[in-house]
C-alpha cells in the first residue's frame, strides 16, 4: 500500500445518493408513496494521492453513482465529500469550476466518448480552451503533445491529426485518458476503464494507469472484475445494495475476504488455469433492487451465514482481517472457524497469489 | 475419444461479407469437430470469426455473405443444399443461445408461448403437449414452473437467459451453440448460468459449443478450447493443454494478458492490432505480433496440423520442434 503520506486527497463521509422512482400520472393521483433507490447509502472511505481505489460490485450496487456524486456530476442527498481537506459538497457550480480540472472522469466506452469528427489533438486540446489554460495555440499545442505522450500515443505527431475511426480501441481510451490528463489533474476517476477493449489491449491502459498512480496521481477505479482489482488497485472497497460491505488492501480482501457477500464473490471469479478448479459458493437469486432494502444487514437474505440477528441489526463497518481491513458483518471476528477450515470458499489453494 | 462419430463436424469453412468497400474474408477455413456430452470453448478478440463461423453453421447469415465448407451433422452436409438442407435441422438438431438473447425477448408475449414457438414450428410438439413441455423445460433450467405465464420484464436478467436457454432447448437438439451466454451478467449470475450449462450438456449429453472472449469462463466450462485468429484456427485442444502446454504463442499471449485472481504474474497486453480481413493476408497472421516470429513466418502461412494427441496448432515453431525431437 503506497499509504501514510499527507492528508487525503479525497474524504468521503457517510455519502447518500437517491433517484426519486417514477409514480406515472396514475400513481401520483392514486396517492402512491413516493420511491427512492436508495444507490448510495452510507459510503464512506478515503483516497490519497499516488493511491489506486477500486470500487468493486456488481451492476446496480450503487459504484457509478458513489464516483459520479463524489465528482458533483450528481447532487448528493446527505455525507461529505472533502478533496484535498475541504469540504466540496455544497460548493456551486461556478465554485466547483477551477476544482475540475483537477478531477477528471474516464468513461468506459472510448467509442462513445470520443467525437467522431474531432481530430485526437482537438479532443485534447478542448478541456484547455474550455479552462482557458494553455496560453497560446503553440502553447496548447505543446501541452496537448505531453498529454499525448504521457497516454503513451508516441510519437504524439503520429497521432495529433487523426479521426478515432482511425485508432483501435486501445487507441481511443488513450486519447480519452491523454484528453483527462492535460489539465493535469491530481484525482483520476476511471469508470470501468477497459471492459470495452479486447484482452490484449487491457493490461496496456491498465499499466498506464498505475504509472500514473506512482507519478502521484490518486485513482478511483470503478469495475465489476475482481482480477483487475486485485492485480492493480492498492485497496479494494466492495459493495453491495449502496454500501461499502468490506473495504481493505487488494491482497487481503481477496486473499482473506471477511464479508460472506465477498466471500462469495471471490468463489466465483473464475480462473483462467483450468486445474484452478473454483469452489463456487453460489448464492441463490439475485441482488434486489435499491428500493426495497432489506432491513437489518441488507445481505442477510442471500447470506448463506445470516442469523437472526442479521434481520434486524444493520452492521457498520468495523475492523477485521488483515490491517485497515473492515467489514460491515456483526459475525466478523466469530468466522475464525471458517478460515480454519480452509479459508472458506474464497481463499485459493496451491497458488497464492503473490504479487497483487 | 468416444467410439462414435462425432454429432457436428465442420471442414474448412469460409466466409465472405460483401461490403461496399470491398470483400472481407471473415472465415478463412475453420475445422473442427464436436462429440455429444463434450464442452468447447471457441474464444478470440473481437473480429476473429467466432460469432461467424457458427452463424455459417446454422445458415443464419445476413445476404450479402458467401459461404463455403461442409458442416456435418451425424456425417450429412447440412450446407450442401443451402437453406433447404440446413432449415430442418435448425432448432431442432441445432439450436443457438444468441448474444443477447435474454434482451431479445417479445414484451408483449408471455415467456411461455414464447417458448412454445420453436415447437410448434417444427412440429415437435402443440396445444396442451407444447405447455407441458415448457413446463418441463423451465424445471431444467431452473425456472419456477408458475412462472410460464409471465411476461418478460417480470424476469431478471438471470432469469430471462435460463429461458432463452429453455427456449433453445425446447426441440431437443444435439448441439447447442451458445454466443457469449454470459457476457452482458454479473458475476454470481454468470457461474449460475455456467452451471447450469454444464449440467445440461452432461444430464442431456448435449454438445455445447461456448463461444466467448473470455479466457477464464472457458477454462472452468470446457474439456477443450478452440482458439480463433484474424479468422482462422491457431490452436485446438485440451483446455489445460492449452493452458499449460500452449502450442501457438497467441494462445500463450491471451492467457498471460488475461488476469487472474489466483496468479502471481503481471499481465502483459499484446503489442499491435490483428490483419484486416480486406486484404490477403500473406504469411502467418499473428507474425507481425508474435514474439517467437522467425524466417518462415512473414511468408509461408502456417498449415492447422496435429501437433500432439488430441492437440492441433498453426505455428511453425512445432516444425522446429519437431524436427528437433526426431
Amino acid at each position: 500500500m503506497s499509504s501514510d503520506a499527507g492528508a487525503p486527497l479525497l474524504e468521503v463521509e457517510d455519502l447518500v445518493t437517491r433517484y426519486p422512482v417514477s409514480r406515472g400520472l396514475m400513481g401520483t393521483i392514486a396517492g402512491r408513496p413516493r420511491l427512492n433507490v436508495h444507490a448510495a447509502d452510507g459510503i464512506s472511505f478515503s483516497l490519497r494521492s499516488g493511491e489506486m481505489l477500486a470500487i468493486v460490485g456488481e451492476s446496480g450496487c450503487g459504484k457509478t453513482t458513489t464516483a459520479q456524486t463524489v465528482m458533483r456530476m450528481i447532487e448528493p442527498d446527505g455525507g461529505r465529500i472533502r478533496f484535498r481537506g475541504s469540504d466540496i459538497t455544497t460548493l456551486s457550480h461556478r465554485q466547483m469550476r477551477p476544482l475540475r480540472r483537477q478531477m477528471q472522469l474516464i468513461y468506459q466506452d472510448p467509442y462513445e466518448s470520443l467525437d467522431p469528427r474531432f481530430r485526437v489533438g482537438d479532443t485534447v486540446e478542448e478541456p484547455l480552451i474550455i479552462h482557458g489554460e494553455g496560453g497560446t495555440k503553440d502553447g496548447r499545442d505543446k501541452l496537448v503533445r505531453e498529454a499525448l505522450e504521457r497516454a503513451g500515443l508516441s510519437p504524439s505527431e503520429l497521432y495529433v491529426e487523426r479521426y478515432p475511426h482511425e485508432l483501435s480501441g486501445g487507441q481511443r481510451q488513450r486519447v480519452a485518458i491523454a484528453a483527462s490528463l492535460v489539465l493535469n489533474p491530481s484525482l483520476l476517476v476511471a469508470d470501468e476503464p477497459v471492459s470495452m477493449l479486447d484482452v490484449s489491449v487491457r493490461a496496456g491502459i491498465l499499466d498506464l494507469l498505475a504509472g500514473l498512480r506512482r507519478a502521484g496521481l490518486g485513482i478511483l477505479m470503478i469495475t465489476h472484475d475482481l482480477s483487475t482489482a486485485a492485480h492493480y488497485a492498492d485497496r479494494i472497497a466492495v459493495m453491495y445494495l449502496g454500501r461499502i460491505v468490506e473495504i481493505g488492501s487488494a491482497k487481503e480482501v481477496v486473499r482473506r475476504p471477511q464479508h460472506p457477500y465477498t466471500r462469495a464473490l471471490v468463489s466465483v471469479v473464475p480462473s483462467r488455469d483450468p486445474r484452478t478448479g473454483p469452489r463456487p459458493q453460489l448464492l441463490k437469486g439475485e441482488t434486489p433492487n435499491a428500493v426495497h432494502i432489506p432491513p437489518g444487514c441488507r445481505f442477510h437474505p442471500r447470506c448463506p451465514q445470516a442469523i437472526e440477528e442479521c434481520k434486524s441489526v444493520d452492521p457498520q463497518l468495523r475492523p477485521a482481517g488483515g490491517e485497515g481491513q473492515e467489514a460491515a458483518c456483526i459475525l466478523v471476528g466469530h468466522n475464525e472457524h471458517l478460515d480454519a477450515e480452509g479459508g472458506g470458499p474464497g481463499a485459493p489453494t496451491a497458488t497464492a497469489p503473490g504479487r497483487i | 475419444m468416444s467410439t462414435r462419430g462425432p454429432v457436428l463436424r465442420v471442414e474448412d469453412l469460409h466466409v465472405w461479407f460483401d461490403l461496399p468497400g470491398g470483400e472481407l474474408h471473415a472465415v478463412q477455413g475453420v475445422s473442427f469437430e464436436l462429440h455429444a456430452g463434450e464442452r468447447l470453448g471457441l474464444v478470440g478478440e473481437s473480429g476473429c470469426g467466432k460469432t461467424t463461423s457458427i452463424l455459417a453453421c446454422i445458415g443464419l447469415l445476413p445476404p450479402n455473405a458467401s459461404v463455403a465448407g461442409r458442416v456435418y451433422l451425424n456425417d450429412r452436409d447440412i450446407l450442401e443444399g443451402g437453406e433447404s438442407t440446413v432449415a430442418p435441422h435448425r432448432w431442432k438438431d441445432v439450436a443457438m443461445v444468441f448474444q443477447g438473447a435474454m434482451n431479445a425477448f417479445n414484451p408483449v408475449k408471455r415467456i411461455g408461448d414464447q417458448i412454445a414457438e420453436p415447437m410448434e414450428l417444427h412440429r415437435t410438439a402443440k396445444g396442451r403437449a407444447a405447455r407441458t413441455r415448457v413446463v418441463e423445460l423451465f424445471e431444467m433450467v431452473g425456472i419456477a414452473p408458475e412462472r410460464v405465464d409471465r411476461y418478460p420484464h417480470e424476469f431478471s436478467g438471470g432469469m430471462r437467459q435460463r429461458a432463452a436457454i429453455a427456449m433453445a432447448l425446447a426441440c431437443n437438439p444435439q448441439v447447442l451453440l451458445a454466443d457469449e451466454p454470459t457476457t452482458a451478467l454479473d458475476v454470481m449470475v454468470q457461474a449460475q448460468i455456467l452451471e447450469l450449462l454444464v449440467q445440461l450438456s452432461e444430464e442431456l449429453g448435449l454438445a455445447l459449443v461456448l463461444v466467448t472472449h473470455d479466457l477464464p469462463v472457458v477454462a472452468q466450462t470446457c474439456g477443450r478450447a478452440a482458439v480463433m485468429y484474424a479468422g482462422r484456427m491457431v490452436e485446438d485442444g485440451a483446455t489445460t493443454d492449452l493452458y499449460h502446454d500452449p502450442k501457438h504463442p497467441y494462445t500463450r499471449l491471451l492467457f498471460s494478458a488475461t488476469p487472474d485472481l489466483y496468479a502471481q504474474e503481471h499481465i502483459v497486453s499484446i503489442p499491435g492490432v490483428p490483419p484486416r480481413l480486406d486484404r490477403d493476408i500473406v504469411g502467418c497472421p499473428f507474425q507481425p505480433r508474435c514474439d517467437r516470429a522467425f524466417a518462415p513466418c512473414p511468408t509461408i502461412a502456417p498449415p492447422f496440423v496435429t501437433v500432439a494427441p488430441r492437440h492441433a496448432a498453426a505455428c511453425h515453431l512445432n516444425d522446429v520442434a519437431l524436427e528437433r525431437t526426431q
